[in-house]
């Protein structure tokens, strides 16, 4: 237990160094954002929403301790400021809108790129030597496609060739956001092409990594013991050598998680899917900057709880880290 | 915790580093490392040249819009008629300085920062450490497009700072852990205690251990940085007037190539930034290899020994004449025999060459026997233990002999041609093993009671869970442990209760022979005692075989009934253990047991041996003993000595010793013949 509370700690300390590196920016970046902003929006602005952008920017009149604390308390109110790209609406609300299509994007594709990943890499490192190495130079490019550009080539086979897909979007328009049948088979329909995309990108990480420890574990002492004992094959690759090898991939999976949340961004832009990744892109080219901190600070949130997940479930398998 | 885990896979990689440290080089001649470098060699090259030879500015618009790939413009054109293959070029440029550029950066900040943290220690290791691992945890490219979107546009500088400001902290930690293991190696500690400064130590002695690590870690991160480029670019986060791969795809987008079909139009970058960062992999999986030599031997001589072991039952047929001498030879006690090892041959096939491990093996075991095997690293016991039990992994593979087995009925089986399934049965069930380590050889996952269970399980399925458990419980009690230790993980276990584990997993389906690889090596002296007598109390008890391997004579002279000498892959010497240490023979036994007889003059000690085992890529002609004995002459060059039959007290087996020094049938010297024939030729010499 000591061990997660360690880690808690870590996160916690994690969660208010990205924080406050959120509130640090704005105030240590060169040039004048907030006034060109406010250029660009000819007057357009209320006194108020002015005010909140000087504000984010440090130019009030605030002390930098008030201005923290300030900060701090709007974080825990959710309370991100007004969005410029999507102006009048608060960025909590587009926020809102926005990330439950990436979570269940994300999270259902980094699973199943984790789980096919990994068990392919493991009967790949369990048959060393065999014809399967050949598929390592493939995975290896597979790896190496920007998502982005994959995205490009996926949409352009299934969507304008064959017309297989939908080609952009999250759902069709005729449906209405709901718990309805109608609504779900058709946010899956078209959650297919990215889903592909993201999945299959990020497969060769996992395949190659669990390879190679794969091979790493297969000539410890235990792997050949249970060969020794007689146990059955599949007992010896799963239990004894898969679990063991499975176990570094694990603890590298907060890298891991990161690259692929910020190669599933790019690609929500290609599909245009009504996910945070499309507003951050929305975001950038508008300099719209209260929305691009409150993306930033909801996926790094994000990251770390799915870490802290990760964390758990390591536990769960190790019985090493258990005590102590 | 996690991390920790990762950190001692990396520790571990770091004996190869130290051995060579430019080693590494070779690793290029592999021929997926070789085109990996071809490939980034060649973009390198284009980088460089790519604005001389390109064949139109990339910015000038023409009529010829949206041209596919023609003769004029080999890549086609863009909407506004721009040349694309013009602008591949020059984007080459730009991505490869952004991506090595911003390497370089972060590729310094985090050896800076990994060997401060790994040599310093203490606090500024903790702090640095968890600023490390916070910009691990912390999702990069968000952060990537919030800083880039706050920089003023001032093209690829800016973008650099920003991708090795979030780039560097993987490599950190890997470098920290390897200077955390280096720093504690002779060397260090040497440099360390002459007074050396702390920076010099740093770069002279750590610094160069490190450069394949560091290698590995920049490719990587240039491969991440071009890839983070081409991401900002594509999201209009950079000077998008700069033709770079990323560029391209950006207006690519923003021009709806998609929907008008323009294939040329994004295909080319896409593909540059996949091939560039496959051949830096390739690059990288070269190093790796290095750096794993685990991972190297896994494609070394591979094919041939895993086709070796599909097909067991291919072998060169044993010296059937050889093994009936031996059988008449064999007198003394008569017991049992259960099992018979006949020619045993293994072989490591190394790319181009193979080396005898275990050279034409003959061994007799009986039933309640002993049977110690000595020698030194090298001398190929290990390799005979693992062959017996067919554990070999390529690239070591059984050549030729055969391992004759007899059941409790009668009834007798070769090991080497038994079928998978089969061979899956006999294991444990009849042969078991225990290794020298039980920290490594049990699985650091399942409690032990769990590892005995699944043996069980695999064994008697018919057996229900009630009754393996009952079993579980009566086996630790038969080794002593308490038996609420039963779901104690390995790790919860002192080094002496790991190995009465260990041995209680042997024991759990009451097989006819252990075979223990130098069982007690790892403890200290008062649990090897306990661990040994535990072992002759329970043999006498349930009556099973024992070969015991190990390098520690008296230990083996102490518990065997008959020992077997091992030099460089063959028996040497076979007797039973009373015999042999009132009277070794060969040459080599005399030398392991401390000192040789005088011949004349005072009595003087001899620690050990001279010289060191032979290389057994390159064995010596004749005896492999002979450039280290002092009783070698002529013929022992010439001539590979067979073990010829020797008198003396034999209770178990007659004695026999591998030395032309009993050459000549029947007249087999005792003792003080030796001697007398030892200052024969001491004489002759002179």
């Amino acid at each position: 237990m000591r061990v997660l509370l360690r880690r808690g700690f870590f996160y916690l300390i994690t969660a208010w160094a990205a924080i406050s590196l959120n509130f640090l920016l704005p105030r240590i970046m060169p040039g004048d954002p907030a006034d060109a902003l406010i250029e660009k929006f000819h007057g357009k602005l209320t006194p108020a929403a002015v005010q909140a952008l000087r504000v984010l920017f440090g130019q009030g009149h605030a002390s930098l301790w008030q201005q923290y604390v300030d900060y701090w308390h709007n974080v825990f109110t959710g309370d991100f400021g007004i969005s410029y790209a999507y102006y009048p609406t608060p960025v909590s609300d587009v926020l809102g809108q926005s990330i439950g299509w990436t979570l269940v994007l994300i999270s259902v594709c980094t699973v199943l790129g984790f789980v096919i990943g990994t068990g392919l890499g493991m009967i790949v490192g369990w048959k060393r030597g065999s014809w399967l190495d050949s598929l390592i130079p493939i995975t290896t490019l597979l790896s190496s496609i920007p998502y982005f550009w994959f995205a490009i080539c996926v949409v352009l086979l299934f969507a304008i060739v064959l017309h297989w897909f939908p080609l952009s979007g999250g759902y069709a328009v005729t449906e209405t956001i709901g718990f309805n049948w109608g609504f779900i088979s058709s946010a899956v329909y078209y959650a297919a092409l990215p889903a592909l995309t993201i999945v299959v990108a990020s497969i060769g990480g996992w395949l190659i990594g669990m390879r190679n420890m794969m091979i790493t574990t297969l000539s410890e002492d235990y792997v050949k013991l249970a060969e020794a004992k007689g146990l059955p094959k599949r007992r010896v690759m799963f239990t004894y050598a898969a679990r063991n090898a499975m176990l570094p991939s694990f603890s590298s999976f907060a890298m891991s998680l990161g690259f692929v949340v910020g190669g599933s961004i790019v690609t929500e832009v290609v599909f245009n899917y009504p996910g945070i990744g499309t507003v951050l892109f929305k975001a950038a080219q508008a300099q719209d900057y209260p929305l691009m901190q409150g993306i930033f600070l909801v996926i790094t949130v994000t990251v770390l709880v799915a870490n802290m997940l990760a964390d758990l479930a390591y536990v769960f398998l190790d019985p090493r880290t258990r005590e102590g | 915790m996690a991390i920790n885990v990762a950190t001692v896979q990396e520790v571990e990689s770091t004996d190869s580093v130290v051995s060579s440290r430019f080693g590494w080089l070779r690793a290029f001649r592999r021929p997926l490392t070789l085109t990996g470098v071809i490939i980034v060699a060649i973009f390198c090259v284009l980088a460089i040249i790519g604005p001389f030879i390109a064949p139109y500015d990339p910015s000038s618009v023409s009529k010829a819009t949206l041209q596919p790939p023609s003769p004029e413009h080999w890549l086609g054109t863009t909407q506004t008629g721009q040349d694309i293959l013009s602008q591949m070029l020059y984007g080459t440029q730009v991505s490869m300085i952004v991506g090595v550029l911003a390497a370089v950066f972060a590729t310094v900040l985090s050896v800076v920062v990994g060997l401060a943290a790994g040599y310093l220690g203490g606090i500024s290791d903790e702090i640095l450490s968890l600023l490390a691992n916070i910009f691990l945890v912390i999702p990069a490219l968000p952060l990537t497009v919030i800083l880039a979107a706050y920089l003023p546009k001032t093209g690829s500088f800016g973008i650099i700072l920003v991708i090795s400001i979030t780039g560097w902290a993987w490599g950190a930690r890997v470098l920290r852990a390897q200077t955390l293991s280096l720093r504690k190696r002779d060397f260090v500690e040497a440099a360390r205690a002459t007074g050396e400064r702390t920076t010099s130590i740093i770069f002279r002695d750590i610094f160069p251990n490190q450069v394949a690590v560091i290698a590995a870690s920049f490719l990587g991160t240039v491969t991440g940085a071009i890839l983070t480029q081409a991401s900002l670019a594509f999201l209009g986060l950079t000077n998008v007037t700069e033709w770079s791969w990323g560029t391209i795809l950006y207006w690519a987008q923003v021009s709806s190539a998609l929907l008008t079909g323009s294939w040329w139009w994004f295909v080319p970058a896409g593909a540059a930034i996949a091939l560039l960062g496959t051949g830096l992999s390739l690059v990288n999986f070269g190093i790796d290899e290095f750096i794993n030599p685990r991972l190297r031997q896994a494609g070394i001589g591979t094919r041939k020994a895993q086709r070796a072991q599909v097909r067991p039952t291919r072998l060169k047929a044993p010296r059937r004449s050889r093994r009936e001498a031996r059988a008449s030879v064999s007198g003394g006690r008569t017991g049992d025999v259960i099992l018979q090892i006949n020619g045993l041959e293994v072989d490591y096939v190394g790319e181009g060459s193979t080396t005898k491990a275990v050279n034409d093996v003959t061994l007799t075991l009986r039933r309640g026997e002993v049977l110690g095997i000595a020698g030194e690293s090298g001398s190929g016991k290990s390799t005979l233990a693992h062959a017996i039990t067919r554990l070999h992994k390529p690239p070591a593979w059984i050549s030729a002999g055969e391992m004759l087995y007899q059941r409790d009925d009668g009834t007798v089986v070769d090991i080497l041609t038994m079928g998978d399934e089969e061979l899956r049965r006999f294991r444990w069930e009849e042969l078991a093993i225990v290794f020298q380590s039980a920290m490594h050889a049990l699985n650091p996952i399942l409690s032990i009671g769990k590892q005995i269970e699944d043996a069980i399980t695999a064994h008697r399925p018919s057996m229900s869970a009630s009754e393996r458990a009952a079993r579980v419980l009566e086996l630790l009690d038969l080794v002593g442990i308490q038996t609420d230790r039963a779901g104690a993980y390995p790790h919860e276990l002192s080094g002496g209760m790991r190995q009465r584990a260990m041995i209680a997993v042997g024991l759990a389906l009451d097989p006819e022979i252990i075979v223990m690889d130098e069982p007690t090596t790892a403890l200290d002296v008062v649990i090897q005692r306990q661990i040994v007598e535990k072992i002759i109390e329970l043999k006498d008890r349930l009556g099973f075989s024992v070969i015991f391997i190990t390098h520690d004579l008296s230990l083996l002279i102490e518990m065997s009934d008959t020992i077997a000498v091992m030099y460089a892959g063959r028996v040497v010497e076979l007797a039973d253990a009373k015999e042999f240490y009132r009277n070794p023979r060969h040459p080599y036994s005399r030398g392991l047991l401390g000192s040789f007889p005088t011949l004349s003059g005072p009595k003087r000690e001899l620690a050990g041996i001279p010289g060191s085992p032979p290389d057994l890529r390159h064995p010596p002609s004749g005896c492999a003993f002979n450039p280290r004995c002092p009783l070698a002459f002529d013929r022992c060059t010439v001539v590979v000595p067979p073990l010829f039959a020797l008198s003396g007290e034999a209770e178990w087996r007659q004695a026999e010793a591998a030395c032309l020094l009993y050459e000549g049938g029947g007249t087999v010297p005792d003792r003080a013949s030796v001697h007398e024939t030892d200052e024969r030729l001491i004489e002759e010499a002179r």
